[in-house]
């Protein structure tokens, strides 16, 4: 495993590089792999998205990179480097960058420790002398918004979105290049979650972070990412920039994930309901995932048999003259785009 | 698979470590406890320069006397000084106890955290060694050893240390695998913190109430075993004496001379009751919250609080709203109100929104409703007029009554809302052959027989789109996806045929594509059925697609209410303003923000809230007649709303994504 | 359902062979020698040795072990080096009576212990209080001090019960009661004491669960849920416990048999030791670590269907 070195020409070697990742629960044959052949990379400075569902995987990608997981195959290149198969100790030594927020705040800080204890214990580990130390726990608490008499206190004496930005000071204190932040506002209120929002979207412009942004949401994704990847039971079904993929979906999933979600407005979601049961997607839990071919098949109304025996490689669409650039793994590809919410409901 | 969770016999790990605050503390009864036992330990080490007699001393002339001035607690057979005795006798029989405690911790806790970090192999490895060891007859081992080695007491106790860091590997093993799996655990591992530190720092201190309260009973269970072992001629060598060896030779008196089992019992019962408390007092542990559950609700009603003015003493409104909820407060027992002053009602056939952020009160509010309030909370004014009663005032029993059969409700996680224990089928069952039996609801008022009510639940789980409604009525919950549990939960609630449904959050715990189907499902159950809804959710959009009414609330007030074209639409209170704000969902279009327009500042806890707007202190058109209190005026919706300036409706509404601009209006001016 | 019982029997029968080493290494390692005992205490060393040769001691261990298991696998575990007695039969009738003690104090604990916690958990207030505070006492007390206590009270100022001894059920039944009414319940005060905590906490924490929210939103009789639902939930850690006390007092028996002169196993135990009687101690332990394998996987069968996710996988 290679030291990463800081590339000269930052913009040709991608922050975070996956390729053909795979992860599995148990052992092979019995149950499908949790990730299975995922593929993208994240530029220095973007943001990416990674959307899916329950059982999509999205999480247990984060944990792969993040070292908390082995993958089965495939590999993770920070800054060119790869450090697929790095042990968390090898990965101390090699003091990686790589920093995490996670999802829940409750249970994302000690309660046993102080604020200061938490914000240093990453600092301590990298060997930051300790009057610096505590010069960059301040800097820390000042870049997320709270005071700097808050490293004295206790995780209970702060509210969810308090401590959600704890998180993000913890990963900030560190001065990484990127982070992996696993549903870090799920779990938020609405109007806590426009905060803390704001707040990545600030830092992240101040710092050029690279953000490896985990989600279920698509309107907080195409909020704050510039490319997104939709998973679906461990595959990709479709990336590309956030506009195309939330406007302009090619993927029958993507589609179907974008007609879901409801909107604040009753006449807008009364018409979009419509056309979402116009589509024909079968229920989640209608029927099995077929064992090879498309993970979609089950419930997708363009399903045909090739969908069901061969898995659908993932493409670039030509720009058409609805002008989608997105890659999309369907076979159907072209009939999918005709499943697309008539324009006025999104 | 494994064993069952063997503990040792004297007290249940709690559950999963409490996440207490900060360090835990101690108690009365645990400095008390400290004390005996610190005083007990010294008393005994320092004994030969304070005995009143020498340990051997036998005075020939004064054998099994009773306490008395020159023998405080009296004498033996031989003459022999009972206090001196025990004294002396205090540090061998406690000693060996800490020391089987010491070694049992020693070998256990290593190694359950070592199988807690490394899995599967190792899990297994130590987890058989630690059966095999559970499996043994502890006393018979023990004796052979004795057998083996001779009496050396804490050679002994180092053996039953060992036999008893099974059972506490086996407790901190489970308890350290539930520390993993918090986040906190995570993000250190994630940041470098080295696997030694990661266990010192966080694993540790999160299992310490459980460590001192395991502590305590494998003292109390060393301290026994080794009297016993004294007790049968197995203890310390004859000069010295130990409590055992006390109690034989009580024993062996007892028929002329019972009081000398007194002292020598109660020494050792204090001692081990010393140990106990001072665990108790440092754990957080199984504490009750009153009553048994079995009263949940109960404290909820019980009696309701003189309340401020009540709107409510006229007679029943008009009974055509199926629900007529008027100013109802829910408080805190002699606490501060959780809800205030909320009125709101519903027609029949329809569906009503509650919607609001975490600690604005509408999951109280819909609880408040059947009476199904946690301890400790309970309606403290207001009525809630259900067709023609106002189930405020209404005793135990007769809620009993009207829960399941007039309103029903389903909740936020459906896989926990089930008994994992029953099958579908008898958790479906139960509740038809009540309702349905003999004189109630059902129309020939013939008792229920198991096929039929077989056949009812399979029909309800049709109802609510199961496809396979024999083999789900087959299945145990575990074994139902999140969707479908769901569904079963809604199935449930309908067996009653209810007139009224409440849902708490129903579809925040599924997914987008699922909560999809779950809103159809009960927006065609509303058409076809003609059940009222009233659904409490965070989520705007779940209000849009499903409700017919909202009512949004903020610290425990209605701050605005009507239909959901206007509320929605055209919100008059800046807070639904910004709610809508910021949400991140933008239409078609539209421009992607560079930043949500967001509320400054947090919502303000129930002891906080000011007597005027409680809003105010975070509305960009706050002004200083908003400090007094804020009646509920008539909107420009036809709805009404909790606001002195509320916001107009702009001239010409954008169809495309309706998305409000709040303006501001001239303060005073009410529409 | 099937594979996890068979994994469980052949675990069983490994740690009934773990114990049988465990005990063969300790008496091989107490430093005595069965040839001293036989040849007599004024033995000159050659005797002793001849007398060892004899029992098979110069052998080496793995032997001496195989064939010792061997002789056990067909029944047969030697005799006593004090007097000659068969092993296997002797200890054989003993059996009777020490799990008589163990299964009386058993099922008297469980249905007093769970009356009891049953009635803490649910009328709560100065009940409960009571209940934790007594049966803190009960479990701080050691039970042979109990035992003394209530044979004075009982046996020897009340003339209530007999003081000491046993008579088999087959001899009459009506003294054979008599004869464990005692040690019966002596155990069972500490019994008691477990089951009605372990039973108390296990129903406070059912009726927390969320699905008792559930129950109680459908209207469910509150009999029902206490005596169907939590009851059933708290099941599985009461039976735990039920059969660790049991163990427990099958292994622990030997203090209350000394007191009560009951010929059990557990008087087995220590006279064999006090007397240095190596397969004596061998026979006992591997007689006792039988039972409580047993109970174990009785008791794991019990819990495994109780489970429903044991018993739909």
């Amino acid at each position: 495993m290679t030291v990463p070195t800081s590339s000269g020409t930052a913009a040709s070697v991608p922050a975070l590089s996956v390729s053909g990742l795979t992860v599995r629960y148990g052992r092979a044959g019995k149950v499908p792999p949790a990730v299975d052949g995922v593929s993208f990379d994240v530029a220095p400075g973007e943001t990416l998205g990674l959307v899916g569902e329950s059982g999509s995987g999205k999480s247990t990608i984060g944990k792969a990179i993040l070292g908390l997981q082995r993958p089965a195959a495939g590999r993770v290149l920070l800054h060119g480097a790869d450090i697929t198969r790095a042990s968390l100790r090898q990965r101390r030594v090699a003091a990686i960058d790589l920093r995490v927020v996670f999802q829940d705040p409750y249970s994302s800080l000690n309660p046993a420790q102080t604020i200061g204890q938490t914000l240093q214990e990453p600092l301590r580990v990298l060997r930051v002398p300790k009057d610096k130390r505590w010069r960059r726990v301040a800097d820390g608490l000042a870049a997320v918004g709270l005071p700097a008499d808050a490293a004295g206190r206790y995780p209970a004496q702060f509210s969810g979105g308090q401590r959600q930005r704890i998180a993000i000071a913890r990963a900030l204190v560190c001065e990484p290049q990127v982070i992996v932040l696993d549903e870090p506002v799920s779990s938020l209120d609405l109007s806590t979650q426009a905060q803390v929002l704001n707040l990545l979207a600030d830092l992240r412009g101040r710092h050029q972070l690279a953000l490896l942004f985990i989600a279920h949401d698509l309107s907080v994704v195409r909020f704050l990412a510039q490319r997104v990847v939709v998973l679906y039971r461990g595959q990709v079904m479709e990336a590309g920039l956030v506009e195309d993929v939330t406007q302009r979906p090619g993927h029958p999933y993507t589609i179907a994930l974008t007609a879901a979600a409801p909107v604040p407005q009753p006449a807008a979601q009364a018409r979009r309901r419509a056309a979402r049961e116009a589509l024909g997607i079968a229920a989640a839990g209608a029927a099995p995932p077929p064992a090879a071919g498309c993970p979609f098949a089950a419930r997708c109304p363009l399903a045909t048999d090739v969908c069901r025996a061969e898995r659908p490689p993932l493409v670039t669409g030509d720009d058409g003259a609805d002008g989608t650039g997105s890659a999309v793994a369907c076979h159907h590809s072209g009939q999918a785009r005709g499943l697309r919410l008539p324009a006025g409901t999104a | 698979m494994t064993a069952p969770s063997l503990t040792p016999p004297l007290n249940l790990a709690g559950g999963p470590p409490a996440a207490g605050r900060g360090r835990p503390r101690l108690r009365a009864g645990g400095a008390l406890s400290a004390a005996w036992l610190v005083i007990l330990l010294l008393a005994s080490l320092t004994a030969p320069l304070w005995e009143p007699y020498p340990v051997d001393d036998q005075d020939s002339l004064h054998t099994l006397a009773g306490p008395s001035g020159s023998h405080w607690l009296g004498t033996d057979e031989l003459g022999r000084d009972v206090l001196t005795r025990i004294a002396a006798g205090g540090w061998i029989s406690v000693g060996p106890g800490l020391l089987a405690v010491v070694v049992a911790f020693g070998i256990g806790i290593p190694l359950a955290l070592t199988a807690a970090e490394h899995g599967r192999w190792v899990e297994r490895g130590s987890s058989r060694f630690a059966e095999l060891l559970l499996a043994l007859p502890s006393m018979i081992i023990l004796l052979a050893f004795v057998g083996a080695v001779g009496v050396h007491m804490w050679a002994i106790m180092t053996v039953l240390g060992v036999l008893l860091s099974a059972p506490v590997y086996r407790i901190f093993l489970g308890q350290a695998q539930s520390v993993r799996t918090l986040l906190y655990v995570d993000a250190a591992r994630v940041n470098g913190v080295s696997s030694l530190r990661v266990n010192l720092r966080h694993v540790l201190p999160a299992m310490a109430t459980t460590i001192a309260v395991q502590a305590a009973q494998l003292f109390a269970i060393g301290v026994l075993i080794e009297a016993g072992l004294a007790f049968m001629g197995f203890g310390p060598k004859v000069p010295t004496p130990s409590w055992g060896g006390l109690i034989a030779d009580a024993s062996q008196n007892v028929y002329t001379d019972p009081w000398l089992m007194v002292p020598t019992g109660l020494v050792l019962a204090l001692t081990v009751i010393a140990a106990n408390v001072l665990a108790d007092s440092v754990q957080t542990g199984t504490g009750r919250a009153g009553p048994g559950q079995a009263g949940l609700g109960q404290a909820g009603r019980a009696g309701r609080a003189p309340s401020a003015a009540a709107v409510t003493a006229s007679a029943p409104p008009d009974p055509d709203p199926l629900l007529d909820v008027r100013d109802l407060t829910v408080a805190v027992a002699g606490g501060p109100g959780l809800v205030t002053g909320v009125s709101f009602s519903m027609r029949r056939g329809t569906v009503l929104g509650l919607v609001g952020e975490s600690g604005c009160g509408k999951t109280m509010t819909a609880r408040a409703l059947p009476g199904l309030l946690p301890e400790g909370v309970q309606v403290a004014g207001g009525s809630v007029w259900f067709a023609g009663r106002d189930l405020a005032g209404l005793p135990e029993k007769e809620l009993r009554a009207i829960r399941g059969r007039d309103i029903a409700m389903i909740s936020q996680e459906p896989m926990v809302a089930l008994d994992p224990v029953f099958s579908i089928g008898y958790q479906l069952t139960q509740p038809i052959r009540r309702f349905r039996g003999v004189g109630q609801h059902g129309v020939d008022g013939h008792r229920v027989g198991r096929a039929e009510a077989r056949r009812i639940a399979a029909g309800l789980l049709a109802q609510v789109g199961i496809t396979n409604p024999r083999r789900v009525l087959r299945s145990y919950p575990h074994q139902l996806s999140g969707g479908m549990a769901q569904r079963v939960c809604i199935a449930l609630a309908l067996t009653g045929s209810p007139r009224l449904l409440i849902a708490d959050e129903p579809t925040t715990a599924l997914d987008v594509t699922v909560q999809a189907e779950i809103l159809s499902l009960l927006r065609s159950l509303v058409r076809d059925t003609g059940l009222s809804v009233l659904i409490v959710s965070h989520d705007l959009g779940v209000i849009a697609d499903l409700c017919d009414d909202v009512a949004v609330m903020y610290a425990g007030q209605v701050v605005e209410s009507g239909t959901v074209a206007a509320v929605l639409g055209q919100p008059s209170h800046p807070y639904t303003a910004a709610l809508l704000g910021a949400n991140p969902h933008v239409s078609e279009g539209l421009p992607v923000p560079g930043r949500l327009p967001s509320i400054p500042g947090t919502v303000p806890a129930p002891a906080d809230w000011p007597a005027g707007c409680r809003f105010a202190g975070r509305c960009a058109l706050a002004t200083a007649a908003c400090a007094d209190p804020v009646p509920a005026t008539r909107a420009h919706g036809g709805g009404r709303v909790r606001c002195i300036h509320p916001l107009s409706p702009w001239p010409e509404p954008n169809q495309a994504d309706g998305l409000p601009v709040p303006r501001p209006v001239e303060p005073g001016v009410t529409s | 359902m099937l594979t996890y019982l068979a994994r469980r029997l052949a675990f069983a029968v490994a740690t009934v062979l773990a114990a049988s080493v465990a005990s063969f290494l300790l008496v091989h390692a107490s430093g005595g020698s069965p040839g001293a005992i036989t040849a007599g205490a004024g033995a000159t060393p050659a005797q002793v040795a001849a007398a060892n040769r004899q029992l098979g001691w110069d052998q080496p261990l793995v032997t001496q072990y195989l064939t010792w298991l061997g002789h056990a696998a067909r029944g047969n575990l030697g005799s006593s080096l004090i007097d000659g007695h068969a092993i296997w039969p002797d200890l054989i009738s003993r059996l009777p009576v020490t799990a008589s003690i163990a299964v009386f104090a058993t099922v008297l604990s469980g249905l007093l212990g769970v009356l009891i916690g049953v009635a803490a958990a649910i009328r709560g207030s100065w009940l409960d209080r009571v209940v934790t505070a007594g049966s803190g006492v009960a479990l701080s007390l050691p039970q042979f001090w109990i035992g003394i206590l209530l044979v004075y009270l009982v046996a020897i100022k009340g003339h209530l019960l007999p003081a000491t001894g046993y008579v088999t059920f087959s001899a009459s039944p009506g003294q054979y009661l008599q004869s464990l009414a005692l040690p019966v319940i002596t155990l069972a005060i500490t019994g008691t004491a477990i089951i009605a905590r372990t039973t108390r906490t296990g129903m406070i924490t059912a009726l927390r669960q969320e699905h008792v929210r559930t129950l109680h939103a459908l209207g469910t009789p509150p009999w029902r849920i206490r005596y169907v639902h939590a009851l059933r939930s708290a099941g599985g850690p009461v039976a735990s416990v039920l059969g660790i006390q049991f163990i427990a007092l099958f292994g622990g028996s030997v203090v209350i048999e000394q007191l009560f002169a009951l010929p059990g196993l557990g008087q087995a135990a220590s006279n064999a030791i006090g007397n240095t009687d190596f397969p004596a101690v061998q026979g006992v332990v591997v007689i006792a670590t039988v039972v409580v394998v047993i109970t174990n996987l009785v008791l794991d069968l019990v819990l495994a269907a109780l489970d429903p996710k044991v018993r739909t996988a």
